[in-house]
């Protein structure tokens, strides 16, 4: 078992099962669809085309390639979508480092070869994108091959294990046919997606929100830059985007969809579903720099006659943001603002007591109060959520302490 | 507070209409630029004006490409190089850039401590001060309000466009001599043929072609939107081509015409202003040439370690920490220090390095040029907006007159 780099691999002399030199190495295959990792073949250029020399035929790989078979067996390649290229589509090229969490060029691939009965098997292992897979490749034919063995030993690699490397590839019938579905970036926390994404160029961002999953999605979505925001919406299906809109917040979504020319903005409308559409419309109708329109509809009121227990049961069923749960309102007769109790004080009290007893003195704004006036009050009352409450006294929705922060970081 | 709203749209509007192209162009005209033009025009008289017109014709063009491709893919241009082409060809365009760009920034001191020269400030006190609020000034994070004050301070132009109209050229001779050909004597001579390329290394640097491709991608512009950035190209080509043209007028018609033939100083320079200013030309050509020069002194070190970054892979971005790209906070400080600590050497020929810089530009844009003709026909990379025949014809015209000129020049100073 070696390591071997691709490097080392392109423009390496084939011979064949009689010892002749019969061509060049030009490109190595992968076909994702049969095996993730596994080198399918070679492809060979000879003075009689171009030729695969699968792995089980190969005697060794490295600077000389050497095949148990005669050059004659050699079947002739064929393009095909489904194939990996790696250096036309690893080399040089930008791929998504899952756990380093950023975007990298690829200077090299490293393979692993290793010998099964009497052929090898070829497998990627990991990327280089450091100094060693540069220079190897900047030396290559300059300096003699022992020197540089002996220099790269001494640079400290910086290579991504193959597990951990996520492609980029903008044509959807291709991402499928090999398999690119970017399931490691899905799991990162979306703010360190939103900050992957807005490192990459627009047709590699739109090729991402294709593919990975609505809920995700939405969440990388709210945390993006606004300009890109609109960007990436303008790119997408209609449909994409109605999809996504519905599992973002309703006020992100009001203030994403504001952003745009309105007969887009009305076509995605259009697409959602009845209710997501609602909230998001009347969100809309309020204008952005006001209390209403960073407010968001979801949040939990229950009666003001409630015990502790149906807060707890109110919780269970909600299914908005996490910020808008820390504080649970109560509501009187008629829907109007009785009072408020933070989550704190229902997980440290027993299920049968009273939630108006609980309750705090409430701090509430108007619907049209000006942005920089809401976020004064939450640095006086030192506020988590804040209540929006129409004219009649009656609840309409909140402001959680994160859309106050975002507010005040793009006005700086 | 609607007044006050209203007002504020307004400057935004017209400065929405300032694109890159604009922007890219006017930077064209910095320190290397006014001292180019300056000497040809004292020098040659008139009989260099017939380089304006194909010059201009190859700036739009060439620029215009970089735009496209910046709307098309939504990369930069030595990104798309690395991808194209490979590690190693993008090694040495790098290194070829760094070292021509450098000479331009050492160009933009040179040209910050000449203006000072004139107000009899020592280079020792200017030039130390010039190169700590430039890195200032970008590493803050202030550049972008910056930028708006140097744009403004650009009308300075306008100043060479009056001057040469008050200096009374020859207007038929100035005008014939930029529309007819060229007398073919001329080509022999060592000195005209440099000044030739000179002048096509001046408008045409290869730096442009990086910056406004990165500046197109920065603003997020589409291939849809493409069209409003494509005019904001044309129209600053045309504005910068105009004060080239004056620049070169108003020397020689104010120098040339009375036996100066050559520029050693700013100061000389300078007199070319004094149609317009008479004795306040000094103070006119000074605050000009420092507001060039240190405009372009911002965008060339953070253009250039951007460009060298992006290409051969290594982290960059403001929005770092320097311990996560340290090749790129070292790469734009070294290039501000060294450019700088340069013009600090004692008796140092300042202007001198103003026009060589200039050459080095036309001697590395040839390459530039190939790898970007090359990329903007990949039919898979570009698709439907790759060059039209015409087009084509056009730009690999300019290519090859540019590899000629270069190889002109380099054969003349061989034979000395």
């Amino acid at each position: 078992m070696s390591l071997v780099a691709l490097s080392e691999l392109l423009g390496a002399t084939v011979r064949d099962a009689s010892g002749a030199v019969r061509g060049r190495v030009r490109e190595l295959a992968i076909v994702p669809l049969d095996h993730p990792t596994r080198v399918a073949y070679l492809i060979v250029r000879t003075p009689f085309g171009e030729r695969v020399l699968p792995p089980d035929s190969l005697k060794s790989a490295g600077a000389t390639v050497r095949a148990s078979t005669d050059a004659t067996e050699w079947e002739h390649y064929t393009a095909s979508d489904g194939l990996l290229l790696l250096k036309r589509d690893l080399l040089d090229q930008q791929i998504i480092d899952v756990h380093g969490r950023k975007v990298v060029r690829v200077n090299d691939v490293e393979l692993e070869s290793t010998p099964v009965n009497s052929h090898l098997l070829l497998n990627v292992v990991s990327v280089d994108v450091g100094a060693r897979g540069a220079i190897r490749r900047l030396s290559k034919g300059v300096v003699p091959s022992f020197t540089l063995r002996a220099l790269l030993v001494r640079i400290p690699p910086r290579v991504i294990p193959w597990q951990y490397v996520d492609l980029l590839e903008t044509d959807p019938s291709r991402r499928v046919k090999l398999k690119i579905a970017y399931e490691g970036l899905a799991k990162l926390h979306p703010a360190d997606i939103a900050d992957i994404v807005e490192d990459l160029p627009p047709a590699e961002r739109e090729a991402v929100f294709e593919t990975i999953d609505e809920e995700v999605a939405a969440e990388t979505l709210e945390e993006i830059d606004p300009d890109i925001q609109v960007s990436i919406v303008e790119s997408l299906d209609k449909d994409r985007v109605a999809d996504i809109m519905e599992e973002m917040d309703p006020d992100a979504a009001a203030d994403l969809l504001g952003g745009l020319p309105e007969e887009h903005s009305g076509e995605i409308l259009k697409e959602m579903e009845p209710e997501e559409r609602q909230e998001v419309t009347q969100l809309l109708e309020f204008r952005e720099n006001t209390a209403a329109g960073r407010m968001t509809t979801e949040y939990i009121a229950v009666p003001e006659t409630a015990v502790v227990d149906d807060a707890i049961e109110a919780l269970k069923r909600f299914d908005g943001s996490r910020e808008a749960l820390a504080t649970i309102y109560l509501l009187g007769p008629g829907s109007k603002l009785a009072g408020c109790v933070p989550l704190v004080k229902i997980a440290v009290s027993s299920p049968a007591v009273q939630l108006s007893a609980l309750s705090e003195p409430y701090v509430a704004c108007a619907p049209d109060t000006p942005q920089d006036e809401v976020a004064a009050l939450f640095d006086k009352y030192n506020l988590i959520t804040l209540a929006v409450v129409d004219e009649h006294g009656r609840l309409a929705g909140i402001i959680t302490a994160d859309d106050v922060i975002t507010m005040l970081r793009h006005r700086h | 507070m609607t007044f006050l709203r209203s007002w504020r749209t307004r400057i935004a509007l017209v400065l929405a209409v300032v694109g890159p192209g604009f922007i890219t162009a006017n930077v064209d005209n910095d320190a290397g630029g006014i001292a180019t033009y300056s000497v040809a025009g004292a020098q040659f008289g008139y009989s260099l004006l017939w380089t304006m017109i194909p010059i201009t014709i190859a700036l739009v063009v060439i620029q215009e490409m970089s735009s496209r491709m910046g709307a098309v893919t939504g990369k930069g241009l030595s990104d798309l190089i690395r991808e194209e082409f490979g590690l190693r060809a993008t090694f040495l365009l790098m290194v070829a850039l760094f070292i021509t760009n450098f000479f331009n920034i050492v160009g933009e001191f040179a040209g910050v401590a000449s203006s000072f020269e004139l107000f009899g400030v020592s280079k020792y006190i200017v030039v130390p001060l010039a190169a700590f609020i430039v890195w200032g000034i970008v590493v803050h994070g202030t550049y972008s309000s910056v930028e708006k004050v140097f744009l403004s301070a650009s009308a300075f132009y306008v100043a060479y466009i009056v001057s040469g109209v008050l200096a009374h050229p020859d207007w038929r001779a100035a005008t014939l001599s930029t529309v007819t050909r060229p007398e073919s004597l001329g080509f022999r001579n060592y000195g005209y043929l440099s000044m030739i390329i000179g002048l096509a290394g001046t408008t045409i640097a290869p730096w442009m072609q990086f910056y406004l491709q990165a500046s197109i991608v920065e603003k997020g512009v589409t291939a849809r939107q493409y069209k409003a950035s494509r005019l904001d190209v044309v129209i600053g080509c045309l504005f910068a081509a105009v004060v080239a043209w004056f620049i070169v007028v108003a020397c020689a018609a104010t120098l040339h015409s009375i036996g100066k033939f050559n520029i050693e100083t700013g100061a000389q320079a300078a007199e070319a202003l004094r149609p317009l200013a008479g004795e306040y030309a000094y103070l006119l050509f000074a605050t000009g040439l420092f507001n060039a020069s240190l405009f372009a002194a911002c965008i060339l070190p953070i253009s250039t370690a951007y460009a060298v970054c992006e290409g051969l892979g290594l982290e960059s971005g403001l929005d770092k920490r320097f311990e996560e790209a340290p090749a790129f906070y070292w790469l734009y400080t070294a290039l501000i220090v060294f450019g700088a600590g340069v013009i600090l050497i004692p008796r140092f020929p300042l202007f001198r390095v103003m026009v060589l810089s200039q050459v080095a530009n036309g001697v590395l844009l040839p390459f530039v040029l190939i790898f970007v003709l090359l990329l903007v026909n990949d039919k898979e990379l570009m698709g439907d907006y790759t060059n039209s025949r015409w087009y084509n014809i056009a730009s690999w015209f300019t290519v090859a007159v540019m590899i000629g000129l270069t190889m002109a020049m380099v054969i003349a100073q061989v034979r000395g």
